[in-house]
Order: structure tokens, then C-alpha cells, then sequence
């Protein structure tokens, strides 16, 4: 589904059809359960983060409190960038299931190794704060430049500019003491 | 993290290798049954969106109930006073 086919689906859901919104969850959800993850740490966590953003933009676009002046895409990344953030600080570390289980048609082997990279890169990022964290996850991995990562975590330019300086400088700092 | 990978290179090579993560068997269901439990109505919103769909019909039936009320008096007051001023004349 691209960009347009997204709003689409929105303008759906504004209008009472409930289910479009299940189109927009398919849509954006492997992105939105990998950028949680990348964040937290964790994919069982990312999973109950991402699924409470989608229950608050659902809210959100009912009681027409979306104002659309970010794309669908931006505003789904802030929900669920805001509740990563919110969660790793204050609630404690779920355990990861073993018998989670990956829709059939998906490569288990690449699964699995994504799960231990995902792990090697939680335990690397562990001392950074969640905030410098999260900007570096969305400037490195997901792509997003300084504007559009200042978009996401509702900061200037600066701030985002300043988080990444200090994430890098921290993590250079690590390397110098292992 | 090997001796010549430097920050970037590693948060690209991570990057790849976690591009593969992806939401487990069923998560979309469970999103939406969320959802569902979530915009099922109270007994309190039931109650008020069925009464108000009978509010016009109300409307209308409490207007006509008065213009009747109000013509019913009207015409008890006029054989009443047929009566007073037959009474006066006589």
C-alpha cells in the first residue's frame, strides 16, 4: 500500500467504516513491530506498544481529533516512537516468548538471525538514554532525516542534532572502554 | 563489533539484519479485536444513541400534543362563555 492508498484508507475510517482500519494495520504494522523493537529492545514489548498506538490513533481519528497536518505515516511513527519511549522507562522488561510463532511463508532462518541481531544491538544501545536511542534508531535504520526525525519526537532540529552527537560520543566512549 | 567497524557500520550492518523482524502470527487480529473492545458502546451510549434517534419523533408528537391541548381549551372556553352570556340574558 503506498502513501496515497494510506490516506485513502483513512478518509475510510473518517467516514465510519471501521473496517479500513484493519487496511492500515496491514499496511504499516511490520514497520511500526520492527521500529518498536529496534527501540525497546524487545519484540513482545514492541508488540503491546505498537498494538496500544494503533487502539489510540484509532480513537484519535473517531473522535476526529487527527488534524492532518503530518502525514498518516509520520503520525503513526510519533504514536508509536512517544509510547517506546514512555514504556522502556517505566515498565519492566517482558520475557520473550520462545513459541512465538511467524506467519507461514516467511523465512524462519532470517527470522531468527533478526532476533539475535536484535538482541546484539539492544545490549550495544542499553547505555544510551531512550531519547538519543530512539533518534539514532530513526536516523540509522529507518531512514528519516533530522526534519523529519524532529517531526516524529516533536523537538527542533537542534535538539535532534544535539541527541545524536551525544548517542554517538556515548557509544564511542563505550567502545574506548570495552 | 569487530576492530575496524566503526558506529555506522555497525548500526547499518544491524540495520540489515534485523530488517527481517516482523509482527508474530495473529498480531493483526489481536490490533483489531483491541479495537473492537474499544469502540463497543457502554449501556449508557446505547441507551443515548437510541433515545436520540427518537428525539424528532418526540418533537413532533410533544407540538401537536400542545396545538390539540391548546384547541381543546380553546373551544371549552367558548361554550363557556355561550353559557354565561345565555345566563346574563335571561
Amino acid at each position: 500500500m503506498n502513501a496515497g492508498q494510506l490516506e485513502q484508507a483513512v478518509d475510510r475510517v473518517l467516514a465510519g467504516d471501521r473496517a479500513a482500519f484493519q487496511l492500515i494495520v496491514d499496511a504499516t504494522s511490520q514497520r511500526l513491530v520492527r521500529l518498536g523493537a529496534r527501540i525497546m529492545g524487545n519484540q513482545a514489548d514492541a508488540e503491546d506498544v505498537v498494538q496500544e498506538a494503533y487502539v489510540k490513533a484509532y480513537r484519535a481519528l473517531t473522535a476526529g481529533d487527527f488534524d492532518r497536518r503530518s502525514s498518516t505515516n509520520t503520525w503513526l511513527y510519533r504514536i508509536v516512537v512517544n509510547g517506546s519511549i514512555d514504556a522502556k522507562r517505566s515498565r519492566k522488561r517482558r520475557a520473550e516468548a520462545s513459541d512465538e510463532q511467524v506467519d507461514a511463508g516467511w523465512d524462519g532462518a532470517a527470522y531468527a538471525e533478526a532476533r539475535m541481531a536484535l538482541s546484539e544491538l539492544d545490549q550495544w544501545l542499553e547505555a544510551l538514554p531512550t531519547d538519543q536511542r530512539a533518534a539514532l534508531v530513526l536516523q540509522t535504520m529507518e531512514g528519516l532525516n533530522n526534519t523529519e526525525i524532529a517531526q516524529v519526537l516533536g523537538v527542533s532540529e537542534g535538539a535532534v542534532e544535539q541527541r545524536l552527537v551525544r548517542a554517538r560520543a556515548t557509544l564511542r566512549e563505550k567502545r574506548a572502554h570495552s | 563489533m569487530s576492530d575496524h567497524e566503526d558506529i555506522d557500520q555497525r548500526l547499518a550492518r544491524l540495520s540489515g539484519e534485523t530488517a527481517a523482524l516482523r509482527p508474530t502470527s495473529g498480531f493483526s487480529a489481536r490490533v483489531m479485536r483491541a479495537i473492537g473492545a474499544e469502540s463497543a458502546p457502554s449501556f449508557f451510549e446505547t441507551t443515548w444513541f437510541s433515545a436520540r434517534r427518537m428525539l424528532p419523533i418526540a418533537a413532533v408528537a410533544a407540538a401537536l400534543a400542545v396545538v390539540w391541548a391548546v384547541q381543546v381549551d380553546g373551544s371549552v372556553d367558548d361554550d363557556l362563555a355561550t353559557s354565561y352570556a345565555s345566563v346574563g340574558f335571561e
